[in-house]
């Protein structure tokens, strides 16, 4: 075979044997899981316009995504997210169905360039759910319990990790020093690479030295509740303090169902400004190298769609799951006996045999030669 | 606490950063470092050590075989990786710049050849000023280049200058400053925070004695 036809794309792959039942296992115990919880399921279009991803996802994230145009010139992608499709449905097609709105989904997406070099897939599968007109803490906390079930059923209930942070507290201090777009930019990026030193430098001309000090340490490193107890010491503004006082409410309930082990508050988490507007979560699992979940509230989506509504959503990395150490047991069938060889004098007895086994419901494998 | 794997680039920075690591607690016995081992452990045996070329140790952080690595600033730019930098050592410090043989003028050319083993850091500085270049990959050597007419100029770290003057080259201008980084992978810093704290601290302490 020549080169071109042997060889696949970059970033592209096969899965096949306990590898591709392992990642059907893990997606059908999280959709039954997500119909446990009421949530519908939806499927989007593969292919979509590509100015959905724009205002979906923002420029930068959508710039990634495989680009070609219809045959009207009108530029089209492959979806690289679910959530913007799912987010325009909510606003249209079911904008007349009662609130909440529980959505879930499983499907491909596809991103022409890879996120990093250790996430270098091009074409990923996503799990998630979307809860859509509701911004309560008890919405966020659905989700959450909703993610966690998910871990819990895997059994890695002792070795997973979820770390959450309210995109308001960062807004709040940023607006309260007067930073301008650049400013808010270099800010974000020093908290989002954890470079206390530089932030403290960065913060000095525009704090006091000790304010800076503080703002520097509560960001490099995530903890329980005391990480709000030391927020709250900060010179303190509006927006910030609603952004503590959500995440006060959410871990109030989370010490009394004594989940505090699986979460910590993590103020630094500062990733995607430009599209979460209140509770940020990413989900870590041990011995992975990097995230295998994140999620968030996003008030603003929908309204790109003409129908302004809270949301909030989550997103789990199948294939960074299926290649968890800690599942590599999960083999996914369900072929405990043997197969049978059906048997016959003629090919109609072969058939007659085979189908009367398959109909008690035997697993059965033909011999073909005759 | 569960065990750090730090990634330790070989070379220039090897020497400094396993004496830094010694005074943070972080010791490796004579025996073993005169092996030629590649991963060892530590006298605590909190931390393995990996020795990797410079330019791998953001592969492996990234992927999150080692948790941490020691690298300097420049490759950590040329790898356009994506890891956390909690801490700047202040080790194996040295200049980005770019140089041109002595009188010889680069502002009168409509493209400039550049050569250099940092391909990327080139690009964005030029890019950034609107300059149109010619980017040459290079692996070493670089100094050669404009003299044998491959390049116009080179992007290149200097330490103390030698090198460029002894090649009949001078700077035109500094790109930036690099040092070594603490680097650390974006899960691990999560899982494992108790002993990157830990090791966080203890650098620190180590840092500030030796100020």
């Amino acid at each position: 075979m020549s080169e071109v036809l042997s060889k696949i794309p970059n970033g592209m792959r096969y899965y096949f044997g306990a590898e591709a039942r392992r990642r059907r296992a893990i997606e059908e115990t999280a959709m039954s899981i997500f119909a446990g919880w009421s949530y519908e399921e939806i499927t989007t279009p593969t292919v979509d316009y590509h100015s959905l991803f724009e205002h979906g996802m923002g420029n930068v994230e959508a710039r990634r995504a495989f680009r070609f145009t219809d045959v009207d010139g009108q530029l089209l992608a492959l979806r690289p997210d679910v959530t913007s499709a799912a987010a325009r449905a909510a606003a249209t097609l079911l904008a007349e169905q009662a609130r909440p709105l529980r959505l879930c989904y499983a499907a491909s997406v596809f991103r022409q360039q890879p996120q990093s070099h250790a996430e270098w897939r091009r074409e990923s599968t996503q799990i998630g759910c979307e809860l859509i007109g509701e911004n309560t803490p008890v919405a966020d906390l659905e989700l959450l319990a909703v993610a966690g079930e998910v871990f819990e059923r895997l059994n890695l209930g002792g070795s997973y990790l979820i770390t959450l942070n309210d995109v308001r507290f960062f807004n709040g201090v940023a607006a309260d020093l007067g930073l301008d777009e650049d400013g808010r930019e270099r800010m974000r990026r020093l908290i989002d690479a954890r470079n206390a030193a530089e932030l403290e430098l960065f913060l000095a001309s525009f704090a006091a030295k000790v304010e800076a000090a503080e703002f520097a340490r509560l960001t490099q490193l995530s903890g329980k509740r005391e990480i709000l107890n030391a927020a709250r010491q900060l010179r303190s503004n509006s927006e910030s303090n609603a952004a503590l006082d959500r995440l006060e409410a959410l871990w109030n309930v989370i010490e009394s169902l004594k989940w505090q082990d699986r979460f910590e508050i993590d103020l630094g988490d500062v990733a995607r400004l430009d599209y979460y507007t209140g509770l940020t979560f990413k989900i870590y699992v041990r011995d992975a190298g990097t995230k295998v979940g994140s999620g968030g509230r996003y008030d603003g989506l929908t309204a790109s769609f003409g129908r302004t509504e809270p949301a909030v959503g989550f997103v789990l990395d199948v294939d960074a799951l299926t290649e968890l150490p800690l599942l590599r047991q999960i083999d996914g069938s369900d072929q405990t006996d043997a197969a049978r060889r059906p048997a016959g004098a003629n090919v109609a007895e072969l058939f007659r045999d085979a189908v009367a086994k398959r109909q008690q419901g035997e697993r059965v494998i033909l011999t073909l030669q005759r | 606490m569960p065990k750090l794997t730090i990634a330790v680039a070989k070379g220039r920075l090897q020497d400094e950063g396993l004496a830094l690591l010694e005074n943070a607690g972080a010791g490796i016995s004579s025996a073993a470092l005169s092996s030629r081992r590649l991963a060892v452990e530590d006298e605590t045996g909190s931390y393995r050590l990996i020795f990797v070329k410079p330019a791998d140790v953001p592969v492996y952080v990234e992927h999150g075989i080692a948790d941490c690595g020691v690298v300097g600033l420049d490759i950590l730019l040329e790898s356009g990786t994506d890891l956390l930098q909690p801490l700047t050592l202040p080790l194996g410090i040295c200049r980005i710049v770019v140089a041109a043989p002595v009188g010889v003028s680069l502002s009168d050319r409509g493209m400039l050849r550049v050569a250099t083993k940092y391909p990327r850091i080139a690009s964005a500085h030029f890019g950034a000023h609107g300059r149109p270049v010619e980017i040459i990959q290079l692996s070493g050597s670089v100094e050669l280049a404009p003299h044998l007419g491959l390049a116009d100029c080179i992007v290149d770290l200097v330490e103390t200058g030698r090198t460029l003057r002894d090649n009949g080259l001078q700077e035109i201008e500094v790109i930036g400053t690099s040092s070594a980084r603490l680097v650390v992978n974006r899960a691990s810093y999560q899982l494992k925070a108790e002993a990157i704290g830990a090791l966080l601290d203890a650098l620190k302490a180590a840092l500030k004695t030796n100020a």
